[in-house]
């Protein structure tokens, strides 16, 4: 089972930052990791890597430092890792990002398995994986959270949907997406890491020549949407979580609901379960 | 091609552990009081206790820097985890490591590396501490192998451990050259441990006696010869200091987050506490201390990893890093307020724990007399 394990670095926060002049996010002091649901991605593959054999590579595009991930990565127990790195990539949006790392894969002799985060924490958009796939002309399986058997012609995944969960069968080669949270991603063991900054290590980089991309398809050139603004919105409405027991909660809400203003509704909402709850005493 | 740099990326991944499963932990580690034996399997799996030991003898092919930035790591977390893992990966496994046989690195080496089985070191005993050549536990030639006989004490993870380096006086006449190290396994016939050590701090580290009455052991368990056992002990010291000045290091870091983050929500007359000169300057001093502390302990190991002598600039280190922590702990107890003396909060704990850095590796009384003499006097 050849599996490719797409993987993205992005700065440690959820909280983005936009500098107010440029519309360009702030990175500066901020760390960079491996994006979480990469983490699970790749844990997957481990699990099918111990119990069907065959090889991991890591695919990531991005600057040279984003070799950290592909070390991370190789930490954990993937067997190789495969940076695109260009200046000609940089500034990609989703379309020249998900062509780029098409591109690069079609370049990989043999994969059943492409793994992927569902969504990176950054640019949160969840296109790269269907894009990518609608790339390969593959079938894609989204909001995987649990891959049940793989065999040698199809893969039977468990997805999360609004309301439950669906098995879903796949012939192979596929492209799943895993949601944050699939699995308990392990550890890199500090043998692997140590061995991943050795220059003999199974990591090769990537340039446009190299995937045979024109540089006007990939990077900004290449991208079909064009950022004429990005801003901070502000939040008006904020949620609240109720804690304690079911009857403590109804009672917080019926209190939230008498207090919520000019929503005449609302209160005649609370003031008929006041005079429900009072009624049956205790019987909410 | 690009590659990562060592330094950085152990760092980052131990420093990740350590913020998930530590730091919110830690509290409840040290109120139990007890061995923190599922972390120490994921820290074992991770492949922490083979750093500094190469590939082709069942480690990770590290060195003592990246040793030490986990040690650092792991004591910003939790002391009595760094004391526990800096006594596998080093002390309780190195001499091991260098002289012992086949059959031994099989036995017991290779499933240290795996944190399958424990290692410790036992040199102090109840009449000698600094004074090393006050060593009494007697290792006796027979026919076939070694008769021991005496007590140690302070053994760090004695309690736990399967196997023991000691030190043992071969021939009393020779003094401190008579002085070798023996492997000892746990299930040896007349080895027996004490309880627990009721102790001020690191208290999940555990520690005993550890007595050896009329214990017969192989040759081969008799590790160094003909006086090699204080050349070994002096080969590995600077190491020894600059681990601890690392975990002393990784205990100024963790006052000064905790202070910072204190400073920064308590109120006092309607500001931060933190906005108050007097609270600014604790905490400044605590950043030029640590700062200090690092470039000296860094330096010192680089000095290590080359393989140059050292002995002064490790001292140094230790003693600095270790003076600076004790001032942390205390300045973080002060910004604290009251609270620095509640149980509830982790001051305290970095307070007490202060003390575990004070005598291993060297008293500072013993460090002070030292480099006043390497400097002339
Ligand atoms: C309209 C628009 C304009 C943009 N303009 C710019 C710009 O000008 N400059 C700029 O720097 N960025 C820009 N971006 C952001 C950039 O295109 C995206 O970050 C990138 O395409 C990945 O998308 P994402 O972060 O939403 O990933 P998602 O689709 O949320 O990621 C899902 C999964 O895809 C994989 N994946 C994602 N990215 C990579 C990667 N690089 N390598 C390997 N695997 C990956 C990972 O497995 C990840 O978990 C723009 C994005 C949009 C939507
Ligand atoms: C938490 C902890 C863990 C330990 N783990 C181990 C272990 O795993 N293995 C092991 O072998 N030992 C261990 N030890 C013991 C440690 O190495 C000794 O405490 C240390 O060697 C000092 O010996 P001592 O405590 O007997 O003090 P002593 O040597 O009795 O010293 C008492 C005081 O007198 C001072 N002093 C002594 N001589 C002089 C002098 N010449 N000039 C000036 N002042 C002097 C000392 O500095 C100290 O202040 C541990 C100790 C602690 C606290």
């Amino acid at each position: 089972m050849d599996i490719v394990v797409l993987v993205k670095q992005v700065p440690n926060t959820t909280d983005v930052k936009l500098d107010k002049n440029t519309g360009n996010l702030i990175r500066e002091g901020l760390e960079s990791i491996m994006n979480p649901d990469d983490r699970n991605a790749l844990e997957f593959a481990l699990q099918i890597k111990a119990e069907y054999g065959g090889t991991i590579t890591m695919v990531s595009m991005g600057p040279p430092q984003a070799v950290d991930v592909l070390s991370e990565a190789m930490g954990m127990g993937a067997d190789k890792g495969l940076l695109l790195s260009d200046m000609a990539f940089a500034g990609a949006d989703t379309w020249a990002t998900s062509y780029t790392l098409g591109k690069a894969i079609e370049k990989i002799e043999r994969f059943d398995l492409i793994i992927c985060g569902r969504q990176a924490i950054d640019g949160d958009t969840a296109q790269i994986g269907p894009q990518v796939a609608d790339f390969l002309d593959i079938p894609q399986i989204t909001y995987v959270t649990d891959i049940e058997t793989v065999s040698n012609k199809e893969v039977i995944v468990k997805r999360r949907l609004e309301d439950g969960h669906e098995r879903v069968a796949s012939q192979l080669p596929a492209l799943l997406t895993i949601l944050g949270g699939a699995n308990n991603p392990r550890y890199p063991n500090i043998g692997g890491l140590l061995a991943a900054c050795e220059e003999n290590a199974p990591l090769a980089a990537w340039n446009a020549a190299d995937i045979g991309v024109m540089v006007n398809d990939v990077g900004l050139a290449g991208s079909l949407t064009h950022v004429i603004k990005t801003y901070v919105p502000k939040f008006k409405r904020q949620g609240e979580t109720l804690e304690g027991t079911t009857a403590e909660v109804v009672r917080q809400l019926i209190q939230h609901l008498g207090k919520s203003e000019g929503a005449s509704a609302c209160k005649a909402v609370a003031a008929t379960c006041r005079l429900m709850a009072d009624t049956k005493q205790e019987g909410i | 091609m690009y590659r990562s740099d060592a330094e950085q990326l152990i760092r980052k991944s131990i420093a990740r552990f350590v913020d998930a499963e530590i730091i919110p932990n830690a509290q409840e580690y040290d109120n139990s009081k007890e061995y923190p034996k599922e972390i120490l399997k994921k820290i074992a799996d991770m492949g922490v206790f083979g750093i500094r030991y190469p590939k082709d003898r069942g480690g990770c092919g590290g060195n003592s820097t990246l040793f030490c930035i986990v040690c650092e790591e792991l004591a910003r977390g939790l002391m009595g985890l760094g004391a526990t893992v800096a006594m596998q990966c080093l002390m309780g496994t190195n001499c091991l490591f260098i002289y012992g046989n086949e059959d031994m690195h099989e036995h017991y080496f290779l499933p240290a590396m795996k944190g399958e089985k424990f290692g410790c070191f036992c040199m102090t005993e109840p009449e000698a501490g600094s004074d090393m050549g006050a060593v009494s536990t007697r290792a006796e030639k027979t026919n076939d192998g070694w008769t021991i006989n005496g007590m140690k004490t302070w053994v760090t993870s004695g309690p736990i451990a399967d196997f023991y380096t000691v030190m043992c006086q071969t021939n009393p006449a020779k003094k401190i050259r008579g002085l070798e190290f023996f492997f000892i396994p746990r299930d040896t016939a007349g080895v027996s441990v004490s309880k627990p050590f009721d102790t001020l701090g690191t208290v999940t580290s555990k520690i005993s006696e550890v007595s050896f009455t009329n214990v017969r052991i192989p040759d081969a368990f008799c590790l160094t010869r003909d006086g090699q056992g204080t050349g070994y002990l002096f080969s590995v010291l600077a190491e020894i200091r600059c681990m601890t000045a690392a975990l002393a290091v990784g205990l100024q870091r963790a006052a000064m987050d905790d202070a910072i983050r204190y400073a920064r929500e308590r109120q006092a007359w309607g500001k931060p506490i933190g906005n108050y000169q007097l609270i600014q300057a604790k905490v400044a001093n605590m950043a030029v201390n640590l700062e200090a502390s690092k470039l000296m302990t860094y330096n010192a190991l680089k000095m290590v990893d080359r393989k140059i002598e050292c002995k002064n600039e490790a001292s140094m280190a230790k003693y600095f890093a270790t003076e600076a922590a004790c001032s942390a702990a205390d300045s973080c107890t002060r910004i604290y307020g009251a609270y620095g003396y509640s149980m509830e909060y982790p001051a305290q704990r970095h307070f007490r724990d202060t003390r575990f850095l004070l005598n291993g590796g060297g008293t500072h009384e013993i460090l002070q007399t030292n480099i006043a003499k390497w400097v002339g006097l």
